[in-house]
């Protein structure tokens, strides 16, 4: 099954950011071998959130870790920004190095450096991009300004409230431009308040920086945030809801 | 950007009370590396002090040190009269336990002939004289003049009951000990004999009346019982070795098999006298030393790895995040480099000044080798570079998306 934008969207004319096509992903082998995750294909572009919804074991982050090559798929081929990462194999380019210039990643946890100020925390991500110290200090500032978060700049994670921690990850993540970020259930330690907040900041700044946004979540609470919603059942593309369905389905 | 030094400002407390557990550790190895030489310095000083070229102890003995050794004090004129011989010193040695300064104290009693033996010079090198004197000079005066170790807390001028009398101490060594650490205590010859054999007025009386009474069984009359009674007293013409210098050119071999041979005496070069310590009295001793040495230092690794590892076991989400977000693996290794190598070098540095704190207080004399010191310091830095290495491999095998679990 294959998913794309509808041509009533925007950019539906446009490359997409993300390109994936056939991707399965199958543990063990012979008769244990369990597939995860059945072929699938979907296109986000630059810009647009997606939304990766449905039950535990649907396949959700499997699908996740597959895009970000952190778990390579069996099967199926991989292009993000134009670069064909996975081809039915890898393809030779520097996974990591790739991962470290163009996406970004977003935790439940937000799983930020503890023993980083959130402004470290932001420039981290700058300086292993090769910024120097002090362009990376300023611009990861400016970043925590946009985030509302920037009279916290000095505190260490431990003493920010959950939502300010998220947004400090939104602000590392958002760091070095990506083209995709990646969230991994990036409301789910929130409540709907701080949940909302950090939805409405994340989308804006993606639209602004035109970075593609897939998300695994399960809180239906946030679904109105995305353009689009995959439903991933048993490890396969179930439905895909657009915006307009999108939201007609959070106003039920 | 420096994590480690970031990780170590952020929980500085923690560090710190780390290097200072570890040091302490590494302390007690440097320590035990100082008792290890200092035990075979201990052990060999006395006889390197006496700067002797042979010592001569009883028939079929290994003494004066590992064994009892008794001969009689004249031998030592018959030694002197041995070919090559320069000069023959009577050395009388003991241990002996007796309250000093308010306090009971085990020593070493060192009788020599102040006076050099049957040909020589007083209070020189050879007679078995007091070395390491700090302060006070050696004995001159025939009697009740002592040179003891600043061990035992006393002071010039301090007046020492042995005995039926008092010695004045004339001079304080520092550092002549016994193989055991003893503190020593020197004193004339016949001082020493006097402290050692002598006994009090009640033990004489008992000692002369069962005399008596056993010349009198034996049919001899009153007059002659008293006649013949100083030669049944217990002698205390006894000592321990001879001293040999070797007059200039002569053969220590030749002159030692002369002594053997003739004067039916156990002779031993300097070099003898030290095999015979190192392999006797201090063998056992250093081996134990050694071990437990060896042991601590392998104790100490393993405690270095285990903190170095669970370091990096408290940071591997943050690692497993750091390797997720695209971080180059270098970033990653040398923040655990980083931070094993200044635990390693921080806890060594103050180890290294807790032993010299330690060190003049310590009961026992501590030797520190510099090479010893080294080979320690190489060996806690491969063992904390191997603990790293451990670690690094266990922090590059650690799954990016250990990030993503819950």
């Amino acid at each position: 099954m294959r998913c794309g934008l509808p041509h009533s969207w925007p950019w539906a004319d446009s490359v997409p950011a993300v390109d994936i096509h056939n991707v399965s992903q199958t543990f063990g082998h012979g008769e244990l071998a369990v597939q995860a995750l059945k072929p699938t294909s979907l296109a986000v572009e630059a810009g647009e959130l997606v939304a990766l919804l449905g039950p535990s074991g649907s396949g959700k982050s499997t699908l996740l870790l597959a895009i970000s090559l952190i778990q390579p798929p069996t099967t199926g081929r991989i292009v993000i920004d134009g670069q064909t990462l996975y081809d039915e194999g890898p393809t030779g380019v520097d996974v990591r190095a790739f991962r470290r210039r163009n996406i970004g990643f977003i935790f439940q946890q937000h799983n930020l450096i503890p023993f980083l100020t959130a402004l470290e925390n932001v420039a981290l991500m700058l300086q292993i991009n090769g910024v120097s110290r002090r362009e990376s200090t300023r611009r990861a500032k400016d970043l925590l300004g946009t985030l509302e978060i920037g009279h916290r700049a000095h505190s260490l994670p431990a003493q920010l409230s959950g939502g300010e921690q998220q947004r400090v990850a939104i602000g590392r993540a958002l760091a070095n431009e990506p083209v995709l970020i990646l969230a991994d259930e990036p409301t789910a330690a929130l409540d709907t308040q701080r949940g909302t907040r950090v939805m409405t900041m994340l989308r804006q700044i993606a639209r602004e920086r035109r970075s593609a946004v897939i998300a695994v979540t399960h809180d239906h609470r946030m679904i109105e945030g995305f353009d689009t919603v995959y439903h991933l059942e048993d490890g396969r593309l179930a439905r895909v809801d657009h915006h307009e369905q999108v939201d007609e389905a959070a106003t039920a | 950007m420096e994590l480690a030094l970031k990780d170590i400002r952020r929980h500085l407390g923690k560090f710190l009370a780390t290097i200072a557990g570890v040091a302490m550790l590494l302390a007690i190895v440097l320590v035990m590396n100082g008792i290890y030489q200092g035990n075979i310095e201990d052990g060999v000083w006395l006889i390197d002090n006496t700067g002797t070229d042979l010592w001569v102890v009883e028939r079929g003995r290994g003494g004066p040190f590992n064994e009892a050794s008794r001969i009689p004090l004249d031998s030592y004129k018959s030694i002197a009269a041995t070919p090559g011989v320069a000069r023959a010193s009577p050395l009388a040695l003991y241990t002996a336990q007796r309250e000093i300064n308010g306090r009971d104290q085990q020593f070493t009693v060192i009788g020599y002939d102040i006076f050099g033996g049957a040909a020589g010079k007083t209070g020189e090198i050879g007679n078995g004289g007091p070395g390491r004197i700090v302060q006070g000079r050696s004995i001159t005066a025939p009697h009740y003049e002592m040179v003891a170790d600043r061990k035992l807390g006393l002071q010039i001028g301090d007046r020492v009951p042995l005995g039926t009398d008092h010695y004045n101490v004339v001079g304080i060594t520092s550092g002549a000990v016994d193989s055991g650490g003893n503190p020593l205590i020197y004193l004339a010859l016949a001082d020493a004999q006097k402290v050692q054999f002598e006994q009090d007025k009640r033990a004489i009386s008992a000692a002369a009346a069962a005399n008596l009474q056993r010349l009198d069984k034996a049919g001899y009359s009153p007059e002659q019982a008293a006649r013949l009674l100083p030669l049944l007293a217990s002698g205390t013409n006894n000592i321990n070795a001879v001293l040999v210098t070797l007059a200039p050119g002569a053969d220590g071999s030749a002159v030692a098999a002369h002594i053997r041979d003739w004067l039916y005496f156990n002779v031993y070069t300097t070099t003898e006298e030290r095999n015979l310590m190192l392999e006797g009295k201090l063998s056992r001793m250093s081996a134990v030393l050694g071990l437990f040495r060896t042991l601590l230092i392998l104790v100490s690794i393993v405690i270095i790895a285990l903190i170095v590892y669970v370091l990096t076991i408290e940071k591997i989400r943050s690692i497993a995040t750091l390797k997720l977000i695209g971080a180059p693996n270098g970033l990653i290794v040398r923040l655990i480099m980083t931070q094993s190598m200044l635990l390693t070098l921080a806890s060594f540095a103050l180890a290294y000044a807790l032993r010299d704190l330690i060190a003049p207080g310590f009961p026992r004399t501590l030797a520190f080798v510099a090479p010893q010191t080294a080979l320690t310091f190489a060996v806690m830095l491969v063992g904390g570079v191997l603990a790293s290495l451990m670690a690094v491999w266990h922090a590059l095998r650690t799954p990016a998306q250990l990030a993503l679990g819950g």
